[in-house]
């Protein structure tokens, strides 16, 4: 046991002593500030009024009403300019030149025809603000209607009641009732639980790939294997790399609970209004879902990290183990996207069984439990599945192992693997 | 097997696809002996050390380590091992590196540390403690892997071909250590194809060829049982050398002839004598004249050398 001890000490202290730990562990928190903060802080950056210039072509009232309506969004300051259409072009060129000056931002030209074809004209330097001009669309489309409305006799304040905004708030409800999270929210966790899943999992399995590699290309294993049992080599492995894994997980779950906890303070911080920042909801994670995270990964790290084990045992250089990697890495990138449909549907007949299924389980379970209510009799027949099936890999695994690690040169294909596998 | 054998190896056979690498090869190794394991590439050293080891199993036959068939790593906490294929972690600390390897020796941590500083200040290397093994140049990780080898005082030490790759130096640093550890009790098992090397530290031999077994024993009755008359003969200048080997070229069975020196075996009932006196008739200027016992070097080429049939009877000499 003490020998086992030795071998995760080594993996763990030396992975945690190294650079790459290091970035990858600050990179994690700065990723999530940049997602959660700096959306609200470039939202006040660019709240800028734009100067615009309304040209009205014989529009009339049409035209008056605009200019109140886009004045009334806050992001528009509007001069109207009236022009016949003799003068019109004079008109358009020294706006054009204003623009170039920058003086303006843009014009808006309407006509009398506007009304009727719904055809309007803007030129700007802004052009490409997607937030600005769906702002204008927007009002022109409410003004145009109001218009049309009022032209056929329609009370204008009628209109303008009925053309008060929707506004679809869509709620998450689990067996505890309302949460207060919007389907959003949901679908961006679930996401996250995914993605963080599948990462987390893939470079820790082929961190475990590396150093079986490098013990056995250094050579250093056949010290080892007179020491130790290789499955003893193994397992001290696995759960080093995996507790390296779980470190840096805490690490990132603990200044993830930070920053939400303390979100109001950064963003003030920041100089970003309450107003703004009450804006941000942030997914309620729930203990149960870190819990059964936590559990998935563990497992899913076992069941992978033996097979990525084994990938490294049969090769004898890098560029070799890049291809035999691949098939395992099938495996997890053909679990990511099905949590993607998972996600649309997370109690559907497909995130359903490949919940079950030992290779997708890992992700698409913890998919499920973040998007939805998962039954428990589901949670616990695939946590049996997965456990029992991880025990058995890394079993099938560790006999591959052991005959693998002090063989050199040709790989050996699959038959091959399945008699070193039965071989006592 | 009495406990008197530290190791004893009995009718192994190891074959690999489309090759024998070792075949009927028998040995025994006694407690406190320096035993070389001599050979040529090939000849299936390092395949019989790994199956001592039990890296590898043997196809046949049978071995026993400190008296019983429970393998090389039941016993692993008494035997350390250099394998011929030297390997270290390169990014890790090379005193932590020595913790490692003797804390999976089963070496408690304080103490494989407490060693692991012992040897390397006596190697000359404890400023290099806390320093990267990728920083260190190949003769001295050559060292650190040695001390890893013997941080828990194994009481058999099995070196696959420990010497190769080192300047005569560190050579010599290594030989008196291992003169030491021999001295102190620890048996040592080492494979070389170095002659010299194996001739100055070993009490006993076993030369290997083509995976079989051609002689072994201790070192003075194999040289008793080669038998024959050896001289060894020592000119001034090599041209004059040459016109004197060629006078007395029909007394020799055997010659190793190094152009200034030479190592004779004569024919069956030549007398030594006659040589010198042929010798001294060519008027070249002789340096040296011995009868000698022959070196391990000429009973390796006799044994295993290309003059040697493949079917040879192997010669036992046992005290």
């Amino acid at each position: 046991m003490r020998k086992v001890w030795a071998v995760i000490r080594r993996e763990f202290i030396e992975r945690v002593r190294s650079k790459w730990f290091l970035v990858s562990t600050i990179l994690g928190p700065v990723f999530m500030i940049c997602v959660t903060v700096l959306p609200s802080v470039l939202m006040t950056r660019s709240g800028k009024v734009n100067q615009i210039v309304l040209v009205d072509e014989d529009a009339g009232n049409f035209a008056a009403r605009l200019q109140t309506q886009l004045q009334g969004s806050g992001r528009f300051a509007v001069t109207l300019v009236e022009a016949n259409s003799d003068g019109y072009d004079a008109v358009r060129d020294s706006l054009t030149r204003a623009i170039r000056s920058e003086a303006i931002d843009g014009f808006l030209t309407v006509s009398s025809a506007t009304v009727e074809s719904g055809v309007a004209e803007y030129r700007g330097r802004n052009v490409s603000s997607l937030r600005d001009m769906g702002t204008m669309e927007s009002l022109l489309r409410q003004s145009v209607v109001t218009e049309r409305l009022t032209r056929r006799g329609v009370d204008p304040a009628a209109v303008q009641e009925a053309q008060r905004g929707i506004d679809l708030r869509t709620l998450r409800v689990t067996k505890n009732g309302a949460t207060g999270e919007s389907g959003m929210v949901t679908f961006f966790l679930g996401y996250a639980v995914g993605i963080v899943l599948y990462m987390v999992i893939l470079i820790y399995g082929i961190n475990v790939m590396r150093s079986v590699l490098e013990e056995k290309q250094t050579r250093i294993i056949e010290v080892l294997v007179s020491s130790l049992r290789p499955f003893q080599l193994m397992v001290g492995k696995v759960i080093g790399v995996g507790g390296v894994g779980l470190f840096q997980f805490g690490i990132w779950a603990l200044t993830g609970y930070l920053i939400m906890h303390f979100l109001a303070q950064i963003l003030a911080f920041l100089h970003v209004p309450a107003g703004q920042a009450s804006a941000i909801t942030m997914p309620a994670i729930s203990g149960t879902l870190l819990a059964v995270v936590a559990v998935y990964f563990v497992l899913g790290f076992l069941l992978y990290s033996a097979l990525f084990a084994v990938v490294g045992a049969t090769v004898t250089a890098d560029s070799e183990a890049q291809q035999a990697q691949q098939p395992v890495m099938m495996l997890l990138v053909f679990s990511l996207i099905v949590s993607f449909a998972a996600l649309n549907d997370p109690g559907g007949q497909l995130a359903i069984v490949t919940s079950m299924i030992p290779f997708s389980s890992p992700i698409i379970m913890p998919v499920r439990v973040a998007t939805s209510d998962v039954p428990a009799s589901q949670l616990a027949l695939s946590l049996v599945i997965s456990a029992a099936s991880s025990l058995l890999v890394v079993w099938l695994s560790a006999r591959v192992y052991r005959i693998g690690i002090l063989m050199y040169g040709k790989r050996p294909n699959l038959k091959e693997l399945w008699r070193w596998a039965r071989q006592s | 097997m009495s406990e008197t054998n530290v190791v004893a190896v009995a009718g192994i056979a190891k074959r690999f696809a489309g090759h024998v690498a070792v075949e009927d090869l028998s040995l025994q190794v006694p407690k406190g002996a320096v035993y070389g394991l001599l050979g040529p590439n090939g000849a299936g050293k390092t395949t019989t050390i790994r199956m001592i080891m039990n890296i590898t199993i043997p196809d046949e036959g049978t071995i026993e380590l400190f008296g019983d068939r429970l393998g090389g790593r039941h016993h692993s906490a008494r035997i350390g091992y250099l394998p011929e294929e030297r390997g270290l972690y390169r990014k890790m600390r090379v005193r932590d590196m020595l913790v490692f390897l003797a804390e999976a020796k089963g070496v408690e941590r304080a103490r494989g540390g407490a060693k692991a500083d012992e040897w390397l200040r006596r190697l000359d290397l404890a400023e290099w403690g806390p320093r990267k093994v990728e920083e260190l140049s190949k003769g001295m990780q050559q060292k650190v892997q040695f001390i890893g080898t013997m941080l828990h005082e194994p009481e058999l030490l099995i070196l696959d071909e420990p010497f190769s790759g080192l300047d005569p130096i560190n050579q010599q640093v290594l030989r008196d250590i291992v003169v030491h550890l021999s001295r102190s009790g620890t048996t040592i098992i080492f494979s070389t194809h170095q002659m010299d090397v194996a001739e100055k530290i070993c009490d006993h031999v076993c030369i290997i060829a083509r995976g079989r077994k051609v002689l072994d024993g201790g070192l003075a009755e194999v040289k008793r049982v080669h038998g024959g008359t050896h001289v060894a003969v020592a000119f001034e200048d090599g041209a004059a050398g040459a016109e004197a080997m060629r006078a007395i070229a029909d007394l020799v069975a055997a010659a190793d002839d190094s152009g200034v020196f030479a190592e004779l075996k004569l024919k069956e009932g030549v007398d030594p004598q006659l040589v010198l006196e042929r010798l001294m008739k060519t008027g070249a200027r002789i340096r040296r004249f011995e009868r000698i016992e022959p070196s391990l070097n000429r009973i390796f080429l006799d044994k295993a050398g290309p003059g040697a049939a493949d079917t040879a009877s192997p010669e036992v000499a046992h005290a």
